[in-house]
């Protein structure tokens, strides 16, 4: 296996004119770019139009993305170059955001979005996934919940956490998917159950 | 969905997949929206995990990247174009090259025709650098009658068609022998005429009269 296979096995069928392909990879990204994007914008909507920009102007780029750098070193910089561009637009022209603020188009009305991005129904599904997914971790046995915690909070890969719970490399496959399994069917209830936001999601 | 798949969807996730497996497991994931909704799930829960405050969970942001592009052209559309524009490319480069091959060719024809002269005429070069002298012309010569144009040459032409009296022998002596019977006038003009070796002339002529008058 290769480092970052998976996501150019991705990025070659996108390539390849497979644009679900690309949905994986928004799936997969989407949080860590919004939260990338905020360190330049604090409104979370409007950091989801920047993510959502990067991503449209990734696509676009693909064709030139051979694979020299991870797809997402590569998605980084270009949500990078998108945030601080649109710091400097709106830095640039703080009359019309005002006219903006005050003309009542809601396409452009940044206060509006705030209020939209902040609903609060929006505020209780995030906070009900969170608690939801702290609770699964938690009710995880032991070797589970290290797996898994080691491999998302601290990124080390299969090998290492193998070498840090001194166990074969499968049986952390094992567990992390195990993990994964028990978190997932409590989450598929908030989702697909009770506020019915399955949709929301992609 | 069995129990292997969602185990090479979890290691997938984690670029944990031999490469092979992630080929197929991608093509899979492409157009499963069940298998895609749970490869979403599991990035909400390393989203909780890594406790990414401020952002929205349950932001449609994956729906609203895949409405814009249901607009735009897919890329292999945009690939092909691309390939095909450079195949273009590739197909005039030696068209191209072949244009370029035949002016540079046909300026060198010309160059080298200005160079060697057409069939009754000199060489530019060489005409250039024969001195015309008075009296005289360039002539050109060939070297039998299956001479190539190349192997022509230029003779300068003497003054033939200019003729100078040049006196001969038999005439001096013919003089010389017969000067007792001419006029002192006539001898001094013929014999000016051979010493200063002038060009022929109508005096020259009359001289040469004269001396023969002289004689009978």
């Amino acid at each position: 296996m290769g480092a970052d296979a998976s996501d150019l096995s991705l990025v070659r069928r996108v390539q390849r004119g497979d644009k679900g392909a690309f949905d994986a990879l928004v799936l997969k990204y989407q949080h860590k770019l919004v939260k990338l994007v905020m360190r330049y914008v604090r409104n979370p909507a409007e950091a989801e139009d920047i993510a959502q920009e990067a991503f449209i102007k990734a696509y676009r780029a693909l064709p030139q993305f051979r694979g020299d750098s991870a797809f997402y070193t590569w998605l980084y910089r270009i949500a990078i170059n998108t945030a601080k561009n649109a710091v400097v637009s709106r830095d640039r022209s703080p009359i019309d955001y005002e006219l903006d603020r005050n003309s009542g188009d809601e396409s452009y009305d940044m206060q509006g979005r705030m209020k939209d991005s902040e609903t609060p129904e929006g505020l209780v599904l995030t906070d009900e996934i969170r608690s939801t997914v702290n609770a699964a971790i938690d009710a995880l046995p032991e070797d589970l919940r290290t797996a898994i915690v080691l491999r998302e909070l601290e990124g080390l890969s299969y090998e290492e956490i193998a070498a840090a719970m001194d166990c074969p490399v499968g049986t952390v496959r094992s567990r992390i998917f195990r993990a994964r399994e028990a978190i997932d069917r409590r989450l598929r209830e908030v989702f697909e159950g009770g506020l019915g936001r399955a949709e929301e999601l992609g | 969905m069995n129990e292997e798949l969602d185990s090479q969807l979890s290691a997938m996730f984690d670029d944990e997949l031999p490469t092979a497996e992630c080929e197929l497991l991608a093509r899979r994931l492409s157009r499963d929206e069940q298998l895609k909704a749970r490869w979403g799930r599991y990035a909400v829960m390393g989203a909780v995990i890594r406790a990414e405050r401020g952002v929205r969970l349950n932001a449609p942001l994956a729906g609203r990247v895949s409405a814009v592009l249901v607009a735009e052209p897919s890329l292999e559309a945009h690939g092909t174009a691309r390939v095909a524009r450079r195949g273009g490319l590739r197909w005039w480069q030696p068209v191209a090259a072949t244009g370029l091959a035949a002016g540079v060719a046909a300026v060198s024809i010309l160059w080298l025709r200005a160079q060697v002269p057409l069939p009754g005429k000199p060489p530019a070069a060489l005409a250039a650098a024969t001195p015309v002298l008075p009296g005289t012309a360039v002539v050109r010569a060939s070297i039998g009658s299956g001479a190539r144009p190349g192997e022509s040459y230029v003779v300068p032409r003497p003054r033939a068609m200019a003729p100078v009296v040049v006196p001969s022998t038999e005439l001096a002596n013919y003089v010389v022998a017969h000067s007792m019977f001419s006029t002192p006038v006539a001898r001094r003009n013929l014999l000016s005429a051979f010493m200063a070796s002038e060009p022929a002339g109508a005096g020259a002529e009359e001289a040469l009269e004269d001396v023969k008058r002289a004689a009978q």
